[in-house]
This record gives C-alpha cells, sequence and structure tokens, in this order.
C-alpha cells in the first residue's frame, strides 16, 4: 500500500519547487525599482488609512464553524457509501437516522436564519 | 553508448532509479497540464471574444497562437512588488501553496485504463482533502497583502469555497454509493461499456451540483466575487503582480482543468468510449478523456461569457439552501433504492 | 535504516520543529499555520502507519475546515503580546503546577508497560489492494453503531450552540426582501381618504 504513495510525496515535493522555481525566476529576470509609492498598498487613489486587518461579522465564524460539523459528516458518509451493499439494511437505517439527527440541526439553522445573508 | 547508460542506469541504487522514473512520469503530466493552462487561457479569450462578437487576440503568431507565451514572457519580464506593510514570507508562500494542490492532485488521475500515477485506494478522498487546501493560498495571500481589497476578497472567497466545499463532498458520495469504492481508477472502470453505463444518468443531480460547486470553488465567473473587478477591483490577489500573479492565475486554471477531469472520470465514463462501435473506438482511450474535459471546459468559458456576477448571499443561498438538501435527498433516494431490486439502476 | 524508516524521522523531525514553532513565535497568524503543518505532517506519519482513511480525513477536517476556522479567528484578533505578558509571572506557579501533573498523568498512562514496544506484535504490512476505507466502513456502521449515532447527537449540540452563541441579527443592515416586494398590494402603499370638500374659509 505505501509504494502507491511514493509518487505522491515526490510529487508534491514537485509541486512546492516549480512555484518556488518560478518564483526565483521571476524576480530574477523582473526588474527591481522599487519606491514608496509604488510599495503603499492599493487603494484606489487614496492614501492608506486605517490598518486594514478590520473586524469583521461574527457570522463569518458560524459559518466557518457549520463548515466543519458539515465535513465532519462528509468524513462519516465516505467510508459507509463504500461498503453500503457490505452492511445492507441495517447499516442505511443506520446512517439514515445519523442524517436524520443532522437534517434535524440543519433545519433548526434554516429557520433559525443563520443561513442568509442581510 | 546505449550500453554505458544501461550500466550507468543500473548501477544507481534502486531507491533512486523509482524516484528518478516517478520524477520522468511527473514531468510527463506536469507539463501538458501547465501547457494546458496557457492554451486554456487563449481559448477563453477566443471563444468570449466569438460570443460577444470580436476576433480576440490575433497579432502574435498565426491567428494568435503565440499570444499564451507572449503572455507568459511578458509575466515573467515584470516587477514582483512586495507592498511595504505586507507580510512578506507569507506574502510570497500563498501563491506556492495555491499552485502546488492544484498540481498534486494530478497524481492520482486516471488517464487511461493502465496509465495512472499513484493508484491509491482511497484517491477521490485524496482529491477533496487536496482541494480544500486551496483556501490556504486565497487567505494567506489576502492577509499577508494587509490591503482592504485583498482582505475583503480573501474572506469573500473563502467563505464561499468552504460552502460549496460540502455540496462537493455531498455529491462524491453519491458516486461512491454507485460504484462502491473510493479509487478513482476503479470508479471510470465500473462506468465501462458505453454510454449507458456512465454514472451521469442515474446520478444527473449530482452531477450538476458537482459541476456548479467546482465552478464555485474555483472562483470562476459567475461566481467571481472574490474578485469582483466592480467591488473590490481583484480582490484576494489585487497586490500580487509579475509571476506572483501568474502563479495564482495558473492555479485557478489548473484547477478548471483538474474539476473537468474529475468530473469526466467520475460521470462520464474517464477514458471510455460512448459507445462500442467502430467509429469510436478508433479514438484513443486519453483522447475521450481529453474530448470529454474539453467540453466541459468549454462550459465554463460559455458560463462566464453568458452568466452576469451573482450577487454575494444569491452565492451563499445557492450553496446552503439548494444544493446541500438537493444532494443530501439524492443520497437517501440512492441508498433506499440499492436496499431494493431497482439497485441496479444506480451501478 | 530503510526508507520507510528515513521517512518517519523526516516527518517525526518536522512534526516536532512544527509544533515547537507553534508555541514559541511571537505571530499568531503564523503560529497558526504552523500548526497547519504539524497536523499535515501528523497525517503523513498515519499513512506511514498504513492508517490511510484517518490520514486523509485529518487533512480534510482538521486542515481543511478547524484550520480555516483557527485562521479566521486568529487573523482578527487584536493581540497586544505586551499584555499579555504582564500575567506572566503570576500565573507561573500555577501554570507549572499543572503542567507537571499532566506529565506525570501522561507517564503513567503511557508509559511502557501499557504501550511498550514488547506489548504488540509487530503489524504486518498489507497488499497494495488493501482498503483501509472497507475495513473501517465494515464496522463503524453495525458493530459501532451506538456510538456513531451519539456521534451526531454531539454534532447536532455543536449546531446548536454555534448558532447560540454565534448568531446575532443585525440591526443595521438594510436589505430587499423580493418576495415582500413583489407581493405588494396597493392598498398597502396607498390610502385613499375621502373627506368632504371644505368650505372656502
Amino acid at each position: 500500500m505505501l509504494e502507491n504513495y511514493l509518487p505522491i510525496i515526490i510529487f508534491i515535493g514537485v509541486g512546492l519547487l516549480f512555484g518556488s522555481a518560478l518564483m526565483v525566476i521571476g524576480r530574477l529576470m523582473g526588474p527591481h525599482n522599487p519606491d514608496s509609492e509604488k510599495l503603499s498598498p492599493y487603494e484606489c487613489g487614496f492614501e492608506a488609512f486605517e490598518d486594514s486587518r478590520m473586524k469583521f461579522d461574527v457570522r463569518y465564524y458560524l459559518v466557518a464553524i457549520l463548515f466543519i460539523i458539515f465535513d465532519l459528516e462528509i468524513a462519516f458518509l465516505f467510508p459507509w457509501a463504500v461498503v453500503l451493499e457490505d452492511i445492507g439494511l441495517f447499516g442505511f437505517v443506520a446512517m439514515m437516522l445519523f442524517l436524520g439527527i443532522l437534517v434535524v440541526g440543519f433545519v433548526y439553522e434554516w429557520k433559525k436564519g443563520a443561513l442568509e445573508w442581510e | 553508448m546505449i550500453d554505458f547508460a544501461w550500466s550507468v542506469w543500473n548501477g544507481i541504487p534502486a531507491w533512486s532509479q523509482v524516484t528518478l522514473v516517478n520524477l520522468v512520469l511527473i514531468i510527463i503530466i506536469v507539463l501538458p497540464v501547465v501547457l494546458g493552462v496557457a492554451y486554456l487561457t487563449f481559448a477563453e479569450r477566443k471563444i468570449i471574444g466569438y460570443m460577444q462578437v470580436r476576433i480576440g487576440p490575433n497579432r502574435v503568431g498565426p491567428r494568435g497562437l503565440l499570444q499564451p507565451i507572449a503572455d507568459v514572457v511578458k509575466l515573467m519580464l515584470k516587477e514582483v512588488i512586495i507592498p511595504t506593510n505586507a507580510n512578506k514570507y507569507l506574502f510570497v508562500t500563498a501563491p506556492v501553496l495555491a499552485l502546488a494542490p492544484a498540481l498534486v492532485a494530478w497524481a492520482v488521475i486516471p488517464f487511461t485504463d493502465r496509465w495512472v500515477l499513484a493508484n491509491i485506494d482511497a484517491s477521490l478522498l485524496f482529491v477533496l482533502a487536496l482541494t480544500s487546501l486551496g483556501v490556504y493560498g486565497v487567505i494567506i495571500a489576502g492577509w499577508a497583502s494587509n490591503s482592504k481589497y485583498a482582505f475583503l476578497g480573501s474572506l469573500r472567497s473563502a467563505a464561499q469555497i468552504v460552502a460549496y466545499e460540502i455540496a462537493m463532498g455531498f455529491a462524491l458520495v453519491g458516486v461512491l454509493m454507485s460504484a462502491q469504492s473510493l479509487n478513482l481508477h476503479e470508479i471510470a472502470l465500473q462506468q465501462a461499456g458505453g454510454l449507458h453505463q456512465w454514472y451521469l444518468w442515474p446520478l444527473f443531480p449530482l452531477f450538476v451540483v458537482y459541476f456548479i460547486a467546482g465552478v464555485a470553488e474555483t472562483n470562476r465567473a459567475p461566481f467571481d466575487v472574490a474578485e469582483g473587478e466592480t467591488e473590490i477591483v481583484a480582490g484576494f490577489h489585487v497586490e500580487y503582480s509579475g509571476i506572483t500573479f501568474a502563479l495564482f492565475f495558473l492555479a485557478e486554471y489548473a484547477n478548471m482543468i483538474l474539476i473537468s477531469a474529475l468530473a469526466s472520470v467520475m460521470f462520464l465514463g474517464g477514458w471510455w468510449a460512448p459507445l462500442n462501435v467502430v467509429p469510436f473506438t478508433w479514438v484513443p482511450p486519453l483522447g475521450w478523456l481529453l474530448f470529454k474535459m474539453c467540453g466541459l471546459l468549454f462550459l465554463f468559458l460559455w458560463f462566464r461569457a453568458t452568466f452576469p456576477r451573482y450577487r454575494y448571499d444569491q452565492i451563499m443561498r445557492l450553496g446552503w439552501k439548494v444544493f446541500i438538501p438537493v444532494t443530501l435527498v439524492w443520497i437517501a433516494v440512492v441508498g433506499a433504492a440499492m436496499q431494493t431490486p431497482l439497485g441496479f439502476l444506480f451501478h | 535504516m530503510n526508507f520507510e524508516q528515513l521517512l518517519f524521522y523526516f516527518f517525526s523531525t518536522v512534526l516536532v520543529a512544527a509544533a515547537v514553532m507553534v508555541i514559541t513565535i511571537r505571530n499568531p497568524v503564523k503560529a497558526a499555520l504552523f500548526l497547519v503543518l504539524t497536523f499535515f505532517t501528523a497525517a503523513c506519519l498515519w499513512i506511514l502507519l498504513e492508517a490511510e482513511f484517518l490520514a486523509i480525513a485529518l487533512v480534510l477536517v482538521y486542515v481543511g475546515a478547524v484550520m480555516v476556522l483557527f485562521l479566521f479567528v486568529v487573523m482578527m484578533l487584536d493581540v497586544n503580546l505586551v499584555r499579555l505578558r504582564e500575567g506572566f509571572a503570576e500565573y507561573l506557579p500555577i501554570g507549572g503546577i499543572v503542567a507537571v501533573l499532566l506529565v506525570l498523568e501522561m507517564a503513567i498512562i503511557l508509559g511502557p508497560q501499557r504501550f511498550g514496544l514488547g506489548n504488540f506484535p509487530e503489524p504486518a504490512g498489507h497488499a497494495a489492494d488493501y482498503s483501509n476505507t472497507r475495513e473501517l466502513g465494515r464496522v463503524l456502521y453495525t458493530a459501532y453503531v451506538y456510538p456513531f449515532e451519539i456521534a451526531a447527537v454531539i454534532l447536532l449540540v455543536a449546531i446548536i450552540a454555534a448558532i447560540a452563541l454565534a448568531l446575532r441579527r443585525r440591526k443595521d443592515s438594510k436589505y430587499q426582501d423580493p418576495r415582500k416586494q413583489i407581493r405588494v398590494e396597493p392598498a398597502e402603499r396607498l390610502r385613499i381618504v375621502k373627506m368632504p370638500t371644505e368650505k372656502r374659509g
């Protein structure tokens, strides 16, 4: 089994190297004469003001948390889908119960308006 | 001369032989992908040009065919600007992090019956995990630039990628149920025998969801609010120039090609010909795969020419309130049908 | 040392180094990114153990989802490092006691008498077509069905808790409700008032 992963490790190395190599080439071939105006953050012609890392709506956290929960659900669904024929009706009912419980949560967040963007 | 080469080859240790062979194979995969990206940008400009009754690029080389080469050279010769307020190391790592997963995922794509570089058992899960890594390039780019537009763009993009990844994952579960395997090669093998065996038919809703989620995951029009020129200029890569910008560009297009390849393998029968009769079997298997991928890529471009950009709340609503329920229902339908004698319909 | 051991030591070194960076580096965003690297190398180690599904699920769930949330949080924090360090000496004794206790507890449980190499037979390698996911699936939904359903309940609680904590309606946001706009009747917008003509004053 492990021998199948060898190309992937090498590929990860190649993938990172490829990007880095291109960066180095671009850095070497391009001109390099910075000035303060050129290096200031882009702000449509205005002087940059305030820190750009502002606070943002807590809603983003909510979306991220919901995403984690659903991602876990997917992680549970994958092995189930692969062996569904082996585990038969019992496995099917077990998963439907699992999904049923989570659909309750999904309906709750829908009704609460957690999925609305204002 | 050949004998000498052989003796050198046999002289080096076995592990370096394997590594070298793998390296060569990887280069054989990566180079066409990169070339494909270059010509996909050209095709995009040409096709959208024709759709809008323009000619598109036609100056460099015959019919403009050398345009992508000129673009690459130009991007390489441009100055790389690192803004003063930016976080230098993260700023230059972000494009590399965006590109690497888009390339590595190709390791597990089955190109033909015999040709798959890493035939791992959980290859589908592997691809899903890798595509979920793509979001880091975007988030880090937006944060490291320390610019408001970049930051807003990366936030939007992250929330959007996150929402559609779930729909994508659910859609894949349907494929797994039909194929009873996580292995992409196996999934394609199960669809042998012609058009009617493709998973496109029993899993049609999932195919639609998967492909649209793929368009959204790659931040392509009409889901390109992360770039949204009219609102936030260019989104997360507004501060990037020259080759650093090119890497983001490369990652986006490589992801488009990847999504098309995956959709072809999982829903359109991969390398199999649509019918096992004479004119169709003359085309080599790889040709069929490329043909299907081109068809899907054309859809990507067609969408961009046709649909106006979605509003942000519409995108989130589509992802959470339409796609997730549709996929859940279809998973239940397929699962229930497999418990009855009707199960053969979904294989 | 064969190639597999070499990989093991390489990944372990990266893992430990990245974990050390997480707690020593100043910038919280960089710390979170080192944590990503830690998870990723941990996944590589799991692959070496032939726990294919768990390894990839670790990348999918922790690297692809949980750390995205961490990054969201950390990027937005205005962490004032000077103020954080003010209480350092004050909390040091308590922190030290807790740390020593933790190490002791772990030493008792994870000691060689339970997890020593001699207690386990060397695991046999699997064939190339071995499907870790399939093995997992066969038992998870049958033999371990109760823990599996309890996982669903825990996730449900997590959904409700997240909504209770983070959902806030903004009062100042203005948005359109197309449904309302379409359904509007003339009577709701316009009131025709009948009144007698008044005499010229």
